[in-house]
């Protein structure tokens, strides 16, 4: 569904993402998971063309999607959320999630009443159900409290009628209670929609992911199932991380001495 | 009960406005007449200004440049091409708007003060050609021009030397233009619009292109701007350089924040209180500039969405006060009673 080859991204000095090549399969759910500056964030904003790669390329369905504007990736079935959440402020939650229905549909309509586009109303009324905002309505985005937000842009990912959602932890910020909630959105989600999720939260992930790829330092440590995940001795290292190392070095260094 | 307030005020300006060709004579205010035109003419520039930078988010001292052009497209398709009344406003118009989408095209590239600053520049170098180049623009002189007719028949003409064709031409016009604007601002291009104004990273990724909507918008306004330009030709008979000059343009803005930037009426007061200012004071005190200066300090500062936001404020909270009173809870109400007693006659039925 997703290809992605050797896909390189550098600011100034510093590698983001080092020849990146990975092949997202259909139908799967997908989580990345990595330490912070693993590329994790850089990899959805290439591929969701925010950012442009230096080199490699990005194919989504067949079509060669790298270089291209992000609202003609966003046209071609590809939504995403952000991580520092970002919705339409002033506008009430049903505005933010009519404008990105009607995005698709086309807004080149500078004379005709924004009433009068029942199937963009309808589609609005579907998400605000699916997502559970629909006591929030008519509320300012910017009065929302933070786990709405997070579920707003999800609503907003969601009515622009992706075939493949890139959501970058859509959790973060909420409460236990609303985290299970989300998680289990997600994974209804997930039957009618391609779905990769960057998440920090490591229960979540191992209790949502079908497929965990592995980042650190640009590149890809590993690839599998949440067992051969949990199971890989590198990635426990990258994970339990400098305890280990300095151990070693320590070790390395007395039998140096 | 806000909506219904709003839509009451509007049709007594409308009402002022259509009967004010024979109620000020009638109190012998001949020349405010004039004034009002110019007040129209001077709102619709607001309107442009507002566009981008009410509903858009970009902020434009360049708004005269357009401005500008449509008032020497008038002048010189009247004055060197002996153009007729129509085609003339017609050279106007595309040449207002064959600048706007030209000059649009690299300017909505930038945004913030990258893209206040090249706006300026634009005007400042078409204010300096259009000073240099004398056989056309007639240089520092300006160009005028007598005016033609707008329609003959058989004997009979109708033309803008009739101070009340005049005043209802114009009136005509602006009220179009601003029914235009009613329309865009409720429709999904301009909900479009408002969100690339307020967050232009989730509109691409909702797959609006930014870029084309910025340079629409720019078009469009420019247009605004062209027609009022083509209008204030019509109406002095004249064009000059000077109304290209950056700090007409900065009129603009003025007017557009201390009436309340995206508000479709906001900018039109601004417009008409300042301009009132300038023509009750600029006579008496001729550095009048310091009030309007400190007018736009205060509303900057107390009232960020200008006079139409505060208006729409203070209606709402009557609105939530009123609705309070209905309230049936016995001691919540007697509370409210006590403490709204003052305002409870203002709020009414």
């Amino acid at each position: 569904m997703l290809q992605i080859a050797d896909l390189t991204k550098r600011f100034g000095g510093l590698v983001a993402l080092d020849r990146v090549t990975l092949d997202f399969e259909a139908d799967v759910l997908h989580a990345i998971i990595g330490p912070n500056g693993a590329g994790k964030t850089t990899l959805f904003n290439t591929i969701s063309g925010m950012l442009r790669s230096d080199s490699g390329s990005v194919r989504f369905r067949g079509t060669d999607i790298s270089g291209m504007a992000p609202h003609r990736i966003s046209r071609l079935g590809i939504s995403r959320s952000l991580q520092i959440k970002s919705v339409f402020d002033s506008m009430t939650v049903a505005e933010n999630l009519w404008i990105a229905a009607q995005a698709r549909e086309g807004v080149m309509h500078p004379f005709s009443n924004r009433s009068r586009f029942s199937r963009t109303a309808g589609r609005v009324d579907e998400i605000l159900e699916q997502t559970g905002l629909e006591g929030l309505r008519d509320s300012p985005a910017g009065t929302l409290s933070y786990g709405d937000v997070a579920l707003l842009e999800i609503g907003i990912a969601l009515a622009t009628g992706p075939t493949l959602l890139l959501l970058d932890e859509p959790i973060c910020g909420m409460g236990p209670a609303e985290t299970e909630a989300t998680v289990e959105k997600i994974r209804h989600l997930a039957e009618s929609v391609d779905i990769i999720i960057i998440e920090h939260d490591m229960p979540v992930v191992f209790d949502l992911a079908e497929r965990i790829t592995v980042m650190a330092q640009g590149g890809v440590l590993a690839r599998g199932t949440p067992q051969d995940i949990a199971d890989n001795a590198a990635v426990r290292e990258a994970y339990l991380g400098d305890e280990d190392d300095d151990e070693d070095d320590e070790d390395e260094d007395g039998f140096d001495a | 009960m806000k909506a219904r307030i709003n839509r009451g005020v509007l049709l007594t300006v409308l009402a002022f406005l259509l009967i004010a060709p024979l109620l000020l004579p009638a109190v012998g205010f001949d020349y405010w007449l004039d004034i009002l035109a110019e007040i129209l003419i001077w709102s619709l520039f607001a309107a442009s200004v507002n566009l981008l930078f009410g509903y858009v988010g970009l902020l434009s001292f360049g708004q005269a440049l357009f401005f500008g052009m449509g008032m020497f497209g008038v002048a010189i398709g009247v004055a060197k091409l002996g153009l007729g009344f129509w085609p003339a406003l017609g050279l106007g118009m595309v040449v207002a708007v064959a600048t706007a989408a030209v000059a649009g095209a690299l300017a909505v590239r930038l945004t913030w003060h990258y893209f206040a600053i090249i706006t300026v520049v634009f005007s400042l170098i078409f204010y300096f050609i259009a000073l240099s180049a004398k056989p056309l623009t007639g240089g520092d002189d300006g160009t005028s021009f007598s005016m033609p007719p707008m329609l003959t028949l058989g004997e009979s003409e109708l033309s803008l030397t009739d101070q009340t064709v005049q005043y209802f031409f114009i009136l005509l016009v602006v009220g179009f233009a601003f029914f235009v604007k009613y329309l865009i601002v409720r429709s999904p291009f301009g909900m479009a619009l408002m969100a690339v104004r307020e967050n232009d990273v989730r509109a691409s990724l909702i797959g609006l292109n930014v870029y084309f909507l910025r340079w629409i918008a720019f078009v469009v306004a420019g247009g605004f701007a062209g027609l009022a330009g083509c209008l204030f030709a019509l109406f002095g008979r004249y064009a000059s350089a000077t109304y290209m000059f950056y700090h007409v343009s900065g009129e603009g803005v003025v007017w557009t924040i201390v009436g309340g930037a995206g508000t479709l009426f906001g900018p039109a007061i601004g417009a008409a209180l300042l301009i009132i200012v300038r023509e009750e004071l600029s006579n008496m005190w001729e550095h009048y500039p310091i009030l309007v200066g400190i007018v736009v300090i205060l509303t900057v500062i107390f009232a960020p969405k200008g006079l139409m936001g505060m208006w729409n404020g203070l209606l709402d909270r009557l609105a939530s006060r009123s609705a309070d009173g209905t309230d049936t809870d016995e001691g919540q109400r007697q509370a409210m009673e006590s403490a709204a007693a003052p305002v409870k006659g203002e709020a009414g039925p």
